[in-house]
């Protein structure tokens, strides 16, 4: 679960690391009075809310938004209500949101920092070598997106321990590593001790600052801020869950997350109901070497709760993008009886009016095929997913 | 013979009293699985599905001399389950529940590091040698013995995997669900070391997907072989687009290596066989 910049500041805050004053606004009034607060004279910086990176590069859909991004530094105090209102309610794309965009319903409205130097440093997990990591880089020639892929090595990577502080060796590495003057050896030990005991207090998954500010004075600032927390163990941080910010997700995400299932969307026409994401993932390469994209995928798990796999089913039949639905479920614990009869259920509530073609393989398989048989209803079915895969394309080409 | 598990493998299952694990406990054992017995706290001394039951895994092991479990505890409590068989000394434990905490595998991955303990999982659907046993919830009824060891990350495309050996007129000689998680006990290396040194096993099938850098890891490692075994390998994820994500500390671990075409051209590079199509894979065996 990601939340927004000034949510994981606030968080980072109260950890000791020091972050610019600033305030959220839902209007252009709100904004206008943030700044007035955080600053006197300015300049301010307007910040779109939306849970991506790659911001200030991004660009609005909408006409009315000038030419500005989704990071704005403003030196006029008149400026401020006329950019909030461009931004307010806009469709904000970056690198990382897709084609569609994220609507920014508000603003971060912060100080502007006059910095002496600035650099990226990030938490993450190492897969496979099962370690927290501390990830630093000098950014101020090339971005970490470009390092990462072209000049690895000049990213310093730095295994953490689970319990306990950073030592002080590890901090003076990282000054050392990113060249910083000795006047902010303070700040920079508060700093990750501060990331550090964050991510292990509330499980996070990555934690990312890009970037850090270096003050006059040597102290170090946060100028933005990424959280994402691990799903999994939200279960023990309810005041986190809280922060789930519902407007970043669409309906049919929320529901499927109900009954927990996976749901992703995409921008193709044909929706997959399967277990598990591999088999998704499967399935989509088949179609999209077909020349068919894929419109959502649902992953209903080892479900065995009927009721829910038919309200998991129904979120697929009525996604008004689907022209086609692929079922494909290899049985293991889930029984592949039960999605029969899910999927006769949901036709008969919300109608099918688009081709079905279905895959059973695994745990009761033929029993599942006798229901779809005497529902009656047109479905096709299929031995494998190639096969189905390519069934589906020929009926959807029929169907135009 | 087989990697990890056979027939002479004694197990006991860590939360046996459950629904799950007494649904997939019977037909385990119905598979010629040697379970001895389980573990669930609290309720020692009584039996289930015919087996003693004991509160804690060392007393289990010491009674049975178990030196395998499989767990069906709930996500919260694998952490505490898993450093137990640990503590007991098992030699494998493969762990079926998924949404296990990041934090809690970081922590297992770190007390295993000085054991002798394997774990496989968590978040798959277990181990099982044909013929012989079964560790976990796959559909015994598509397997058959042969000469394919099977690895997978993914947890269904394994049963498509078993499949397509079976439609190249093939079986296998054990097949491994590594997990769908993002940490994980065994890895790839682990597994293609012990298929590389079984003599039964004559090629082997991997099932990768985007994310992580297992895959780069095990072409590492292959390449390192002196007469490797063939190795069919499948990716899945190619059509997921990708930047539908946050911030980009995951691109800066893996160096921007993560999609699934990146782990098709190492892998192919190292020398194995790549199949764009998960169907085609018995083609391949097949041609072998």
């Amino acid at each position: 679960m990601n939340i927004h910049e000034y949510q994981a500041k606030k968080i980072l805050n109260r950890y000791g690391i020091n972050i610019p004053k600033g305030g959220i606004a839902y209007t252009p009034v709100e904004a206008r009075r943030t700044a007035a607060r955080v600053s006197s004279k300015g300049p301010w910086v307007l910040k779109a809310q939306i849970q991506s990176g790659a911001r200030k590069k991004g660009y609005f859909l909408e006409k009315k938004t000038g030419n500005g991004g989704g990071i704005r530094t403003i030196k006029k105090r008149t400026e401020i209500v006329k950019n909030a209102e461009q931004m307010l309610g806009s469709t904000l794309v970056t690198i990382q949101t897709g084609p569609k965009g994220k609507t920014v319903s508000r603003l971060y409205v912060e100080a502007f920092s006059r910095v002496e130097q600035s650099f990226y440093i990030g938490l993450a997990i190492d897969r496979v070598n099962a370690a927290l990591t501390l990830l630093a880089a000098n950014t101020i020639n090339e971005d970490i997106s470009n390092l990462a892929i072209n000049h690895p090595e000049k990213i310093l990577r730095m295994p953490l321990a689970l319990e306990g502080k950073t030592n002080m060796a590890q901090v003076k590495l990282v000054m050392e590593f990113l060249r910083l003057p000795k006047k902010c050896g303070n700040s920079l030990k508060r700093l990750i001790n501060g990331m550090h005991q964050m991510f292990l207090d509330y499980d996070a998954a990555m934690i990312e600052i890009n970037p850090v500010g270096m003050l006059r004075t040597g102290a170090l600032v946060a100028l933005d801020a990424k959280i994402s927390f691990d799903d999994n163990a939200l279960y023990r941080h309810p005041d986190i869950k809280r922060l789930q910010d519902d407007y970043e997700a669409s309906d049919r995400e929320l529901l499927a997350a109900k009954y927990r299932f996976t749901y992703s969307e995409f921008d193709g026409s044909v929706g997959c109901i399967v277990n598990g994401d591999g088999v998704a993932m499967a399935a989509m390469d088949l179609l999209a070497k077909q020349g068919v994209g894929t419109a959502c995928f649902l992953n209903v798990k080892g479900g065995v709760d009927k009721d829910k796999i038919i309200s998991g089913i129904k979120i697929i039949m009525t996604n008004p993008r689907v022209e086609g639905i692929l079922i494909n479920i290899l049985g293991g614990f889930l029984r592949c009886n039960l999605i029969a009869e899910g999927i006769v259920s949901a036709a008969s509530e919300v109608g099918l009016n688009v081709p079905l073609v279905v895959r059973f393989e695994g745990t009761n398989k033929d029993e599942a095929k006798d229901i779809l048989t005497k529902s009656k209803l047109p479905i096709i079915m299929a031995e494998t997913m190639e096969e189905a895969t390519k069934i589906l394309v020929k009926s959807m080409e029929v169907n135009d | 013979m087989s990697i990890l598990l056979n027939s002479d493998t004694k197990i006991i299952c860590q939360g046996i009293t459950g629904n799950q694990a007494t649904f997939h406990i019977k037909r385990s054992i119905n598979y010629g699985t040697k379970v001895l017995g389980g573990v669930t706290p609290g309720k020692g001394g009584g039996t289930h599905l015919g087996l003693p039951v004991f509160n804690t895994v060392k007393e289990a092991a010491q009674a049975t001399g178990a030196k395998a479990s499989v767990m069906y505890v709930p996500a919260p409590y694998v952490k505490s389950a898993v450093i137990e068989a640990a503590e007991a000394e098992l030699d494998l434990v493969v762990c079926i529940a998924d949404g296990v905490p990041l934090k809690d595998m970081l922590e297992i991955k770190s007390v295993l590091k000085g054991t002798k303990t394997k774990l496989i999982g968590p978040n798959t659907p277990g181990i099982i040698t044909p013929n012989q046993a079964n560790m976990g919830i796959f559909p015994e009824n598509i397997h058959t013995k042969g000469h394919i060891g099977v690895v997978s990350r993914s947890s269904t495309l394994t049963y498509e995997a078993v499949l397509e050996t079976s439609r190249a007129g093939e079986g296998q000689t054990t097949v491994v669900g590594l997990g769908d998680d993002v940490l994980i006990g065994m890895d790839f290396v682990d597994i293609l070391k012990l298929f590389h040194e079984d003599k039964e096993t004559k090629a082997i099938v991997l099932i990768g997907q985007q994310g992580g850098t297992f895959e780069e890891a095990a072409a590492e490692y292959y390449k390192s072989l002196k007469n490797p075994k063939p190795v069919i390998a499948f990716i899945a994820g190619r059509a997921i687009p990708f930047g539908y994500k946050m911030g980009y500390a995951g691109d800066v671990i893996t160096g921007g290596r993560i999609s699934a075409q990146d782990k098709k051209d190492v892998l192919e590079e190292a020398g194995m066989i790549i199949v764009d199509n998960i169907n085609d894979i018995h083609l391949r065996l097949k041609e072998l």
